[in-house]
């Protein structure tokens, strides 16, 4: 039974490489309070400065789209918290879809799971695995951008500064895959951290405001958004019926959709609440307009359903806590730091 | 420092467990089985048959019934999953442990019973000393929902599901034969940033070993941990790669295994031996693929005895829940 002795030394560091300065030229910024190792890169599509600058440059242009309105940042603006402001997004031609659009902001940070083994699944049902596998989609989608690949491809091809940046930086013409790779990793820089909240952790105790000190007490005591809302990037990686939507007539079947699993019905993605205070509306369908609504509904115990999450029910905050955890999310989640990017200019 | 008591070599790999392994089916027809313990000295197996709310031990290849009448609570939002007793362990050769996960959080036990010999009639539910509950405090809700028990001569270990933002492991003191306040001793989820503990067991040399689930919506993300048992002190924590692990046993080898439930994808699920992978890390090997494991103890002599939740077509009532014995030498 003893013979166990014969076990070794572990080894804790140096497990998994740490992204920093590594990446060849790109110098990296990851913000305090998120681990930078999160910041997963693929093996396949190392970061470099070409690289990020051109993905930049494909994110803000709406000459990825069919009339040329439409570019990534329609729906993911700076402006608006790499969100749109709107209840509903909407691409070509005015067409409006049935999800609301999330902000970007840490969408390339592995929220929960394993860096080692577990795939990032994005959008709000996690139907795409990791930013590539994500960006090209918007690109087709007949209501947002509703372009082909060869129709793109050979536009872009047509536009001499992004033929010569894709040759400097993959070593060929316009292709999909360098698309998805460029747009990829401009999004792993759109980062925030280092919010007052994070500033305390690190131990300034005059970080946050007495009000906003009380509303992260409640944020992870009595309200339990911690359940959910949990880790550097204040999300679990996971899926959760809360109840949105569950009171329409043919709800959102969310993560069900993918998983065919009838415990997933009506789950969506945790999101962020880094920068909350900039991304109103909230929720999968934008249905609630502030964060004292959001917070309203939590304390209501969301909407009742058979697949409603265990850790959802009445919370009885009093007017103070709710007035605390508005603020916490407002002033503790929003940093100075944050990534206020301005359209770069694009190609000719 | 921490040295890991895994065995270093994989030198035996999988030649140990041949295709022979299928296991030997010992009881079927039970329901969502999920907590083992193998008595000391007759080394008679005791099952804990969820879902009808009782425990009952292995004679002469049937069950014969130790403990009944637990009330029943549904686990999961579909599949869900009626569960009663959950965890077992014994104490010493008649005192058997056993945790609760029918009731509401707040009013679980660990449930401390003197089993009568083979062939006596069966212990009600409170026929027992209990343990706990785990009440709510001002800061901190009414914890239960327990999953797996361990033993250590001074102590009591059960991990607890009830409080998501903490993942408690709760603790009891053994002093002779009384038990202490069950309190929440180790917050794992603030230990390692991952939901639900669930598998534990006690490492050769005395620490305590423990399986983080993770969230089930979330693939990969099942944790192997050690902590000090006295103080709790975070010992060492790797990735498994595994989804949600149910169990933690060390066989008499020295090596040690994982079931693997795979909430979202169950054709991955099965028995794994967890290697050193030589860099400090683990490497999950699969030794057999396993339909919803969800308890495992080595037996006396050496072989590994399993319980399995099993599938039930749609609409049919619980019942394909098994207890399966693997051949001595893993
Ligand atoms: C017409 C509006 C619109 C356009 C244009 C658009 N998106 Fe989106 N984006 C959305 C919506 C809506 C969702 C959520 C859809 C869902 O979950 O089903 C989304 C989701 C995402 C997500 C997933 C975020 C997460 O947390 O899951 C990423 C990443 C993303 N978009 C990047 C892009 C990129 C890159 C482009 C340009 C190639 C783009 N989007 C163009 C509306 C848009
Ligand atoms: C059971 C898990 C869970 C708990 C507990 C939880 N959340 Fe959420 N939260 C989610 C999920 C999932 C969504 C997206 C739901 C949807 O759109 O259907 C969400 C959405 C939000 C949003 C909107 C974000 C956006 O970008 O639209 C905010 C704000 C928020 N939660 C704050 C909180 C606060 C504050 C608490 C505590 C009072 C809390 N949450 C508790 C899982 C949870």
């Amino acid at each position: 039974m003893r013979s166990i002795g014969r076990s070794f030394l572990l080894v804790v560091l140096a497990l998994f490489p740490r992204v920093a300065s590594a990446q060849g030229d790109f110098e990296w910024h990851v913000p305090a309070g998120l681990e930078e190792q999160r910041v997963r890169i693929p093996k396949d599509n190392p970061m470099t400065q070409g690289k990020v600058d051109l993905g930049k440059q494909l994110f803000f242009d709406p000459r990825l789209s069919r009339d040329n309105t439409i570019s990534c940042a329609s729906c993911h603006d700076p402006r608006h918290g790499w969100s749109n402001g709107q209840r509903f997004a909407t691409g070509v031609r005015g067409q409006v879809g049935g999800r609301s659009a999330p902000t970007i902001i840490n969408a390339g940070y592995l929220n929960g799971g394993i860096v080692k083994f577990t795939k990032q699944l994005q959008f709000w049902d996690g139907r795409a695995v990791e930013l590539e596998g994500q960006a090209l989609g918007p690109i087709q989608n007949p209501i947002e951008m509703d372009m082909t690949l060869p129709e793109v491809v050979s536009r872009l091809n047509g536009i001499e500064g992004y033929r010569s940046q894709f040759q400097q930086v993959f070593g060929t013409d316009v292709t999909s895959e360098g698309m998805e790779k460029a747009i990829a990793a401009f999004e792993r820089t759109v980062l925030s951290g280092d919010a007052p909240f994070d500033r305390l952790k690190a131990g300034d105790e005059s970080a946050l405001s007495e009000a906003a000190r009380r509303g992260m007490s409640v944020f992870f005591n009595k309200a339990h958004c911690s359940a959910c809302h949990t880790g550097g990037n204040f999300a679990d990686g996971g899926f959760h019926n809360v109840g949105i939507g569950m009171d329409q007539d043919e709800p959102d079947p969310g993560r069900y959709s993918q998983t065919k699993l009838q415990g997933d019905f009506g789950s969506f993605k945790t999101p962020t609440l880094r920068e909350i205070a900039r991304t109103a509306p909230y929720m999968h369908d934008g249905r609630l307009g502030t964060l004292e609504e959001v917070i309203d509904f939590y304390d209501k115990g969301g909407i009742p359903n058979p697949q409603l999450d265990e850790e959802m029910r009445l919370l009885k905050l009093t007017g103070q806590e709710k007035a605390d955890l508005v603020i916490f999310l407002q002033e503790g989640l929003s940093s100075a730091s944050y990534p206020d990017t301005m359209p770069p200019t694009l190609p000719e | 420092m921490f040295r890991l008591p895994l065995t270093a070599t994989v030198i035996f790999a999988l030649s140990i467990v041949s295709a022979t392994q299928a296991g030997e089916i010992v009881l079927d027809g039970l329901k969502n089985p999920s907590g083992i313990a193998v008595q000391p000295e007759t080394g008679v197996v005791f099952v804990s048959d969820s879902a009808a709310g009782r425990i009952v031990r292995l004679v002469e290849g049937s069950a014969e019934e130790v403990i009944t009448g637990s009330s029943g609570d549904t686990y999961g939002k579909g599949p869900k999953y009626t569960i009663g007793p959950m965890g077992l362990a014994f104490l010493a050769e008649n005192r058997l442990v056993v945790a609760d996960s029918g009731f509401p959080d707040g009013e679980e036990y660990l449930r401390v019973f003197e089993v009568p010999p083979a062939g006596a009639a069966a212990l009600g539910y409170d026929d027992c000393t209990k343990v706990g509950p785990l009440a709510a405090t001002d800061s901190v809700k009414a914890e239960g929902n327990f999953y797996a028990v361990a033993a250590t001569e001074a102590a009591l270990y059960v991990t607890c599901n009830g409080d998501d933002t903490k993942g408690w492991i709760s603790k009891s003191d053994i002093t002779g034969a009384s038990f202490g306040e069950l309190a929440r001793f180790i917050a794992s989820k603030e230990a390692t940033e991952v939901d639900a503990p669930v598998a534990i067991t006690i490492s050769p040399r005395g620490e305590l070993v423990v399986g983080q689930m993770g969230e089930i919506t979330v693939p990969s993300d099942g944790l192997l941990t050690f902590y000090n048992a006295r103080d709790g002190k975070l010992l060492y924590n790797q990735p498994t790669g595994l989804h949600d692990i149910t169990a933690l046993a060390y066989s008499p080898r020295g090596h040690l295994y994982a079931l693997d439930f795979a909430w979202n994808d169950p054709s991955q699920g099965g028995l794994f031996r967890l290697d050193n992978d030589g860099e400090g890390g683990v490497n999950a090997v699969k030794i057999k693929s396993l339909d919803k494991p969800t308890a495992m103890a080595f037996g006396s002599e050496g072989a590994l005895y399993i319980t399995l939740i099993g599938s039930v077509e749609e609409g049919q009532e619980v019942g394909a829940g098994q207890l399966l014995r693997l051949k001595p030498g893993l």
